[in-house]
Formats: structure tokens, sequence, C-alpha cells
């Protein structure tokens, strides 16, 4: 992961800012940037940080200078029209205060809002070839891909080194959608559709999380971004489109009957089946996700189970009811859902 | 003898004309809050007024507007009549006032409820925004309105250096009330526009 | 020097009888009625710092409940509720009062050289207003029923729908109950710095302590109303059925982020301005040297909450604006930096160019500048749209805005705490736990705030109840939480200096440091009338002007200017300070408390939904108002 400059960076932030920094290269970490978005906002941070650190220089330089003077004599003296120093100090204020304030802001400006800003920008229609929508939920992300059936949750696979429109909305209260390693953020706002453009350059798997507090479970409500090579990225695509297979064994075909006649299918919907529900996720493929509750469990047949067991456990306040099934319907349930690849 | 030469005549403003003026400035940019509001609210809306409300009617609050603004006259009479001493004059200034002023107010009392009978001010965010307007700067009236009052039952017992400046307190507030009547109103008419 | 003790016998017989004039009443009566500035100043002080333990309290719990990932110290509706109250708290319920009514209440007609604010009983009802307030939104956090959308309250979170409790009714009715004190407060201020002042203070001769507290005033005069719109306008939707926020029917969510920072930027200023106030009268005493560049700071502490109105949307810049509206703001950010660093470079050169002496108040201002300089770097990386998209909503701006509101309001606050000590107790503080206190504090901050920069970085967004490890984010976490634990000790070192120097400091003087301004020219702490003699001012530092001191002594021995006949006051033209009248103050009034009380009433009766009661009670209220008038001053 563009690891020795990583690691100068890392090193430089260390130096300066004095206190160890753990984790760079992290996975929601806007200082390790993986798109040409991201990586022009952190090259400003670390010259903007860069120019900081002269200027708290320069002030703390000046209280020193003044420590070093401490106790001079003259303390106590009549101070009435004593005014030492005081043509140098008028000097020093406007050319401290104002002239090298208005040389360096105008030049901060003109770099980050003339030209750094149009890297950030919403990209025009014609200039990406997918579009994804994105669509925040207290506390999930619903992710579909118009002109495709396929629709899945708090997970999202954009092909590598293609530039992707992506359009958030809200079902409910301003979210916010936010991958720092591969661009800056952009809220959900009621009636309204926002844009930002994802382009990664590689594949990997990167962390986002809603930035904007949407109420209880704000801290669960995390995605993960996969960026895949194209051709994997189109196989993921065609089977996402595909509506549920038959269940495969006589447990999973019991867990089907169960979901489908049950509460479950009241708020989740499985595409080819009867199930239509929108308050909770898409499940027609849940089996292929990597987490449960947006980033809060794994999904792993034990995890899954505990989840709809206990899921006002880990994530207390969310939409789904702790499901209080006996064994052996919870192990055709979970079977039935493990099917769906 | 306090060893201040005090000016004889008044210099400057009283204190209680600049609490008044605080207080307007105060109400002034409120209301500057619910004008943006409205524009606000106006310019993200196709159709103004919005689902199927009747435009304001023009002429009948207009008429009413000239009305009120008219008794700018008497108080700042009154006013001036206070400064010089003439309690019976301003008195009757006053009263002058307050008369068309509580006419002004039981009309659009009545217009108002009458209104709300045509659209409701859960109906949209027009209505939320026309209502609030409206309802403030008939709020604000009514407060106008009980000044006077007050003020007359003060001048009942003559005059007193605190009443004459109450009464130039008053007179400003009235003055900035019908500025923001046809303020409110010129913006609730300019969706006929 | 100062005036202490009468030269005649017959000054010393006026200076008996200003003091049966101006003598408040004895015991708990006495402090319900009085109009007495100090007394106010002293009932806001009080309160406000009580409210700081609670605001701070939360803050702590939330810190131990981030000090490790996965915690379940609280639970997710108790943090929202903590931050949302740890925010309004120290915003609304102690900088501001603090450092207006208490601060500004007690040395601004000292520094004027008045015996009283222009209002008194105006200024008595604010506190009362105030600490009503206070309780009122209080209540909610024991009822378990606090605000809990954060301090600025985004719709629709906010709304019926996705929060029906009355959670936020509280949040409105609180917010707009406080912002009448805080209207009262700036009004009085305004007129009381135009019309109070001792003849001869024209403007350019008013201590700069008076400029910051007249840019604050105004800042909250025409910022206050956007909010209480706002809140209006949320709590008609709330319950009512208005549509000002619904997107679904012509309404608007971004409606209620535009008018919210129409308030909220213009807010920070005046939460720091009057904190420069107080540097500015810090250091000209512990430099023994006039500030360098008075004019272009006095015009710099009234420029930054101007400029400050025109910056609200970079607020707002992840909501999807329009490049060119965006660009807009960023420009006006920049403009604000500049009466910013203006100022703070003329502190510098005074540390410079004078005779530093670093008693406790000058370190708590040198670490001020410190705090407030990186505080101000990280806010002018927010001229940086691109950027500001990247960190907005995560821990770097909870750094950002932590070192400006602590590091630049609350330094002062201490540092002023300290300084005018002497002035209020009559006692000087220990210097050496003075010092430790302030380092401990030093430390404690930027152990607290420092790592919040870096922890943002690496992604960790505002407002999370708890976080996974795995991120690099647990270690700067526990720091934080360490560096929380130590400020608290620092500040406890601090109040419990000053608690045990009132018993037991050594006897400070009228003027321990040959300070600046008018307040060292009378005794500690100062009588009742302030002044026996209304000061002879000739220029911003007033103390420090022999000629005129000797000239009030004069006075004294004489029995001039002493306005020994009544409640008396000169009030001055608002520019050049000409004496215009000489006024009839009012003394003690019931009818303060009695109006807040009645005003309490009406909140409480919209928050339960009796819109009756509350119309009656608002009836009430004028009535109040009208028996408040009957008690005319003697012609």
């Amino acid at each position: 992961m563009n690891a020795p400059r990583e690691d100068r960076r890392c090193l430089a932030f260390l130096v300066l800012a004095v206190v160890p920094l753990a984790g760079c290269g992290g996975s929601q970490n806007a200082l390790a940037p993986e798109s040409h978005q991201a990586r022009d906002i952190a090259t400003l941070f670390w010259w903007m940080m860069g120019g900081a650190w002269v200027g708290l220089g320069l002030v703390v330089g000046l209280l020193l200078w003044s420590w070093k003077r401490r106790n001079r004599r003259g303390f106590g003296r009549d101070v009435e029209g004593d005014k030492p120093g005081e043509k140098r100090s008028w000097y020093a204020v406007v050319v401290l205060g104002i002239v090298m304030p208005i040389a360096v802001i105008s030049t901060l400006f003109v770099v980050s809002d003339l030209f750094v800003i149009k890297t950030t920008q919403a990209p025009a229609s014609t200039t990406t070839k997918l579009t994804v929508q994105v669509i925040g939920h207290q506390w999930w992300w619903e992710v579909r891909y118009p002109g495709t059936t396929a629709v899945t949750a708090n997970e999202l696979h954009i092909p590598a080194r293609t530039p992707v429109r992506v359009e958030v909305k809200t079902a409910d209260v301003i979210h916010s959608f936010w991958v720092p390693e591969l661009n800056r953020k952009i809220d959900t706002i009621p009636g309204r559709s926002n844009v930002v453009e994802l382009d990664a350059d590689q594949v990997g798997r990167y962390r986002g999380q809603c930035a904007e507090f949407c109420g209880l479970q704000h801290a669960h409500m995390a995605m993960y971004v996969f960026v895949d090579e194209p051709s994997a990225f189109r196989r993921w695509l065609a089977q996402q489109e595909k509506p549920v297979e038959a269940p495969s064994s006589a447990l999973a075909e019991r867990g089907a009957r169960l979901f489908l006649d049950g509460p479950c299918s009241s708020c989740h919907a499985i595409r080819g089946t009867d199930a239509d529900g929108y308050v909770g996720p898409d499940l027609t493929h849940v089996a292929s996700r990597a987490t449960l509750g947006a980033l809060t469990v794994s999904n792993t047949p034990d995890d899954l189970r505990q989840w709809i067991l206990h899921s006002q456990q880990a994530k207390p306040g969310n939409q789904m009811p702790d499901f209080n099934a006996s064994g052996a319907r919870l192990d055709a349930l979970v079977a039935f859902l493990e099917g769906l690849k | 003898m306090s060893g201040y030469s005090v000016p004889q005549s008044q210099v400057g403003r009283p204190t209680a004309w600049w609490g008044m003026t605080i207080l307007i400035a105060s109400e002034a940019t409120l209301f500057g809050t619910f004008i943006g509001t409205y524009y606000y609210l106006r310019f993200k809306t196709p159709t103004w007024p919005p689902g199927g409300i009747p435009e304001p009617k023009l002429v009948v609050p207009l008429v009413m507007l000239a009305v009120l603004v008219s008794t700018t006259v008497p108080m700042r009479l009154a006013a001036t009549a206070a400064r010089t001493g003439r309690l019976a004059a301003t008195r009757l200034l006053i009263a002058v006032a307050l008369v068309v002023q509580s006419g002004y107010f039981a009309y659009e009392v009545h217009d108002f409820s009458d209104q709300l009978h045509r659209f409701d001010i859960t109906r949209n965010a027009y209505s939320s925004i026309y209502y609030t307007l409206l309802g403030a700067d008939h709020a604000h009236v009514l407060l106008g309105v009980l000044f006077n009052l007050w003020l007359l039952g003060k001048l009942a017992r003559g005059f007193t250096r605190y009443r004459i400046h109450a009464v130039q307190a008053i007179a400003w507030y009235w003055l900035a009330v019908n500025v923001l009547t046809i303020a409110v109103i010129g913006t609730l008419l300019s969706a006929r526009a | 020097m100062a005036i202490a003790t009468p030269p005649t016998p017959a000054a010393a017989e006026r200076m008996e009888r200003l003091e049966q004039i101006w003598e408040s009443r004895p015991g708990i009566l006495g402090w319900l009625t009085t109009t007495d500035h100090k007394r106010i100043g002293l009932l806001y002080f009080w309160t406000t710092l009580a409210l700081f333990g609670a605001g701070g309290a939360e803050a702590l719990l939330i810190r131990t409940q981030l000090a490790q990932p996965n915690q379940h110290v609280v639970s997710p509706q108790t943090f929202d509720e903590l931050f949302s109250m740890h925010g309004i708290t120290m915003i609304f319920f102690f900088i501001i009062p603090m450092t207006t009514g208490a601060f500004g209440n007690y040395l601004l007609p000292l520094l004027l050289g008045a015996r009283d604010m222009a209002f008194p009983r105006m200024n008595a009802l604010s506190y009362w207003i105030f600490l009503a307030s206070a309780i009122f939104i209080y209540t909610s956090l024991f009822i378990g029923k606090a605000p809990n959308a954060g301090w600025f309250n985004y719709v629709p979170l906010a709304s019926k729908q996705f929060n029906p409790g009355h959670n936020i009714d509280f949040y409105c009715l609180g917010i707009i109950f406080n912002s009448i004190a805080s209207t009262l407060t700036a009004g009085q201020f305004i007129v009381t710095i135009f019309k109070s002042r001792a003849p001869g203070m024209s403007l350019n001769r008013m201590p700069l302590f008076c400029f910051a507290m007249l840019a604050a005033s105004f800042g909250l005069l025409f910022a206050l109303p956007a909010l209480s719109a706002d809140t209006t306008f949320l709590f008609l939707d709330r319950n009512v059925g208005t549509h000002f926020f619904d997107a679904s029917h012509g309404g608007s969510a971004l409606l209620w982020q535009h008018l919210f920072w129409i308030f909220g930027h213009p807010e920070v200023y005046i939460l720091i301005v009057p904190a420069f106030g107080i540097a500015t009268s810090i250091i000209p005493a512990f430099t023994q040297r006039r500030l360098v560049a008075f004019p272009l700071v006095a015009v710099a502490e009234l420029l930054v909450v101007f400029v400050g109105f025109g910056v609200w949307a970079h607020h707002m810049y992840a909501v999807g604006m329009t490049t060119i509206s965006m660009i807009f703001f960023a420009a006006a950010t920049a403009m604000v930096v500049i009466p910013s660093t203006i100022q703070v470079f003329a502190w510098c050169m005074s540390f410079i160019t004078g005779f530093a002496r670093f008693k406790t108040p000058l370190l708590f201002i040198a670490g001020f500048i410190f705090m407030f300089v990186t505080g101000g770097l990280t806010g002018i990386m927010f001229v940086a749209i691109p950027f500001d998209q990247q960190v907005t909503d995560t821990y770097f701006i909870v750094a950002h805005f932590h070192y400006i509101i602590f590091g630049a309001a609350v330094f002062p606050i201490f540092g002023g705490m300290y300084y005018w000590f002497p002035k209020v107790t009559g006692k000087l503080y220990f210097e050496r736990p003075g010092q430790i206190s302030f380092w401990i504090i030093f430390v404690g901050t930027n152990l607290l705030f420092f790592p919040m920069h870096i922890v943002g970085l690496l992604g960790m967004t505002r407002r999370v109840s708890t976080y996974p490890s795995g991120l690099g984010w647990t270690a700067y976490n526990l720091a934080e939480t360490i560096g929380g634990f130590v400020t608290l000790a620092g500040i406890l070192l601090l109040l419990g200096n000053l608690f045990v120097s009132y018993f037991r400091g050594p006897p400070a003087g009228p003027d321990p440091w040959h300070g600046p301004t008018l307040e060292w020219t009378t005794s500690s702490p100062p009588p009742e009338y302030d002044f026996a003699v209304i000061p002879r001012v000739t220029s911003a530092y007033a103390n420090w002007d022999p000629v005129d001191r000797e000239a009030d002594r004069l006075n004294l021995a004489d029995g001039l200017l002493m306005l020994e006949h009544g409640h008396e006051q000169p009030t001055v033209t608002p520019v050049d300070g000409r004496l215009a009248e000489i006024a009839q103050m009012p003394h003690e009034s019931p009818w303060p408390p009695v109006l807040a009380l009645a005003l309490a009433l009406v909140f409480t009766m919209l928050l339960i939904g009796l819109y009756g009661v509350a119309g009656i009670m608002g009836l009430v209220c004028l009535l109040a108002l009208a028996g408040w008038h009957s008690q005319e001053p003697p012609e």
C-alpha cells in the first residue's frame, strides 16, 4: 500500500506531532489515501500542517523571548507616557498580523478553493461509467445499482481505477457518507440527492462510517467499500442481480418457510420470494456479506444466530426485535440465510 | 452641590430611548430572520403560494396598513408635546392613536381567524411562515396597544421625567412597529408578484 | 494610588451618607431584590461555576465511556444526552454567562467609572431569568428527558417523527428562555457602555475590556434572534404541526442549519471576544505597558464579530452546496483571520516590549495565546474547502473547537479569576499553588485535546457512543481521558487555592498589581457605590494617570463630584463622553425575580402543552412589568 511514502509521512507526523502515531495505514485513515481525491486532500493537509507548525513556532518563539526578558528592570515605575519600542511594535503587528496572514491565506485560498476543490467536486454525469445509489437509514446503508436489480446493504462494491458516481439519499434523517481513504464526505439530506465520486486506485477493502450524528446507533453505522478488479466486479454484480435460488436442503427449506410466514418478511425483502419488506436490508444475498448490522458483528453462522436472538444487545434500539426462536427453528432459519450466497 | 455643571436642556437621547432601541434592534433582527425564511422557502418552491392556497388579497391589507401607519403622526406629535410639557395634548394624541390602533388590531384578529378557516397553518411550509409572520406582527401591535394603555394610565397622574422618557420611547416603538408592519405586509403581498 | 480612606472628616461624613444611600438590605432578601451589579455578578459567578461543574462532569463521563473501545459505562441514550447537555451547558450556561454575566457585570461599571449599570433592575432580571432557564433545562436531565440531538440539534433527527419525547421541547424552550437573559445582558451592556461612562471617558479612552464586551454584546443582540426564530419554528413544527423543516411539505431541513449557524458562528466569537477583553486587561497590568497598537486591537475586536456574521455556511460544506457559494463563505472565513492575527501579535509584542512578570494571571494568558493560536491555525485549515469536507464531523473538529473554547475562552476566565480575586475579596491568592495549577491545567488540556486531531484524521467521527478496536484509535482515546482527569485536578487545585486564600490570604489592598484601569482606584472589595468620587478620566489607562488620581483625591477632600444626595449616576453623550445629565438610578426591586418566576411558568406550561395557562401566565408577566414600573425614581 504505497508503503515507503506512508512511512515517511508517518515519520514526519511523528516528529512534528511529538506524540507517537499508531496505525498509519489503518482502514479509515484520511492520511492513507487510496484515490487521487483523497491524496490531494492529504497532500493539502501536510502542507497546511507544516505551515501551522511554523506559525505556532513563531508565536511560541515570541512568548519564549518575552520569558527570557521577564523580570527586566522597569517594572513598577510609573508608566505614564512610557511606551517602550512602540513604533517597532506597531510595525511588527502590521507585518505579522496583517501582511503575513493576507499573503499566506490568499495562497491557501487560491490553491485549495480554486484548484484542489475541482478534484473533490461532484462529478458531471458524463464523466463516470457507473452510478451507485446509497440510501442512509437509521442505522444502516442501502446500496442500489441503477439499471440492475442488485440491492445490497452496508457494503459497496466498485471496480478499481474507474470513476464511480455515488448518489446519496436518506430514508429518514441526515446521515453523512464518508470513506476517508477514497474521498471527502457528503451528507444525505431529506428531499434531495447529493453526489460524490469514488475512484479507487487499488483493489482492497476500505472502511466508511456515517459522519453526521443520526441518533442512538450512530456509532454502529459503518460500511465497507470493496474495490475489485473490473472483471471480478462484473462477476459480483451479475451474482447480486440474480434472484434467490431454491433452498438446497430440507433444513433450509424449513427455514425459508419460517422466514416467509414469520415476522422476518414484513421487514426484509428477498428477491424471488414474497418477502418484500423495506424496513431492514434486502437479504437476497445476505450470506455474501462480510458483516451484519452495518459492521456491528461479523457474518458467521454463530454471529447470525446471536444476531437473530439478541440484536438488541449488540445494537440497542435498532429496528429489529429480538427473535425468540427455539433451537430447531433457529437452525433452520440460519441454514436458509446462510444459503443466500 | 455636585461639582458638575449639568446641562439645562436634554443632551442627546434619554437612556430609556436607548433601551427601546435595543429592543427594536433585537425584534427587527427577528423579523429579518422570519422574512429571510419566507424567501428561502419561496425560492425553493416552484409555485408560490403552493398547494392551491389563494394569493393574499391586495386592497384591504393595504388600506389597513395605511390606517396603522397613519398613527405614527399622533405618536410623534405626542412625543414632542411631552418634551415641551403639554400634558393635555400628550394625553389626547395618545388616546387618538390608541383608538385607531385598537380598531386595527380588532379587525386583524378577526381577519386572521377568518383566513385560518380557509387554509390551516398546518397545510404546508407556506402557510406555516405566512401565519407566523402575520401573527408575530399582530403580537407587536398588541404590545404597542398595551404600552399606550399603560401610558395613559400613568399620565392620568401627571408628568414626571420618567414618564416623559416613556412617551418618547413608546413613540419610537410605534414607529418601528409600523415600519416592521410595512415590511411584513410587503413580504406577504409579494406572493402576488 | 487608590482612594481607600477619606482624607478629611467632611469627606468621611459624605462617604457615610453614600454608604447609607447605596446599602443593600441584609440577608437573603437583600440578594433577591438586589440591583447592585457586583452582587449580580457574584450570583452569576457562583451559578455558572456550578453549571461548569455539571458540564465538566458530563465531559468526564463521556471521556470515561470512550477511554476504551466497546465499553458500556453509559447506555447510548445516556451518552447522547450527555454530549448534548455538555455542549449546551458549556456554551449557553457557562461561558456566555460567565464572561458577560459574571465578569462583565462585576467589572464593566468599575472599568467605566460608573456606579451601576444603565438598567439595574433589568440586570437583576437577566440573572433571575438565566437561573430559571438553567433550572428548567437541567430538570430535563434529572427526569431523563434531556436534549439528545446534540447542541446544534439538526432536523429531522430533532423532529417529532424521530424524537417523540419531550427532550427536544426542553431544548427549544430552554434555549429561547436562556436567550432572553442573554439579550437583556447584551442590551444592558451596550447602553451602559454608551451612556454610563465617567464623564471625560470618550470612546478612545475606554479600556479594551469594554470594547470586547461591546463587541460581544452586539454579537449576542444580532445573533440570538436567528436562534430564537429557529427554535420557535422547531417548536411549532413539533407541537402545532407546521412544516418549516419538513421537506415533504415544502419545508427544508437545511433551513434549520442555515438559521442555526447564522447564530452559531457569531456565537463562537461571542464566546472568545470577552475573553480577549480579559486578556487585554491582564497583559498591561503584568507587563506594565500600554497594549501595543491599541486602536488596531479595539477595531479588531469589533471587526471579528462583524465579519463573523458572514461565515456561517462553512459549517455546512458537506451538505452539497454549490461550489460558488462555498467559495464565497471560504473567502469570508479567510478574512476573519486578520482581526485575530492582529490581536495575537499585539499581545505578543506587548509581552516582549513590556516588563513581563509571569505571575499566575499572565501565565494563563500566555497559555491562552498558545491554545488560541493552535486552535486558530487548525481553523485556518477550514478555509480549504476540500480539507474541511474531509475532516468535518470528526474528532479533528472537536479538537479544533476545544482549543478555541477551552483554550481561548476558559483559560482567560481562569486568569481573570486570579487577576480580579484580590479586587473582589480583598485578599491575595497564593502564588505558588496558582502557578502549579496553571501548569497542571495546561498539560492536562493539551493531553486531552491534542490527540483528538490525530484520532480525527485517523477517521474517528464525533458523537459516537463507542468505537471498535483495531482502527488505531484506542491509545489516543485513553490519553485524552487521562488528560481530562489531569485537567480536573488542575481546576480543583485552582478552586482550592482561591477558597483557602479567601480565608487565609494576606490582605490585598486596593491595588496589588499596579493595575491600569479604574477598578484598581477603589477599595477591595469595592464599596456598594463603587467610587466615592466620580473619577476623572483622560486616558484608557486611568489608574496610571497620577494627575487625575490626585484630582480625585482633592475632589474627595472638597466633597466635589460625590453625588451623595441620592442614587445618582452621571450619564454621558455616547461618543465623546460629555456629561448629559445626572440620572436617578432605581434601587432594590422585588419585581425581577417575580417576573422571572412568571416567565418560568410560561415556559413550563408551553412544555406540558397547556397553552391557555401559558397565555394567562403571560398576562401575569405583563402585570409584573406594570408593577415594576410603578416604582419611579424620585424627581
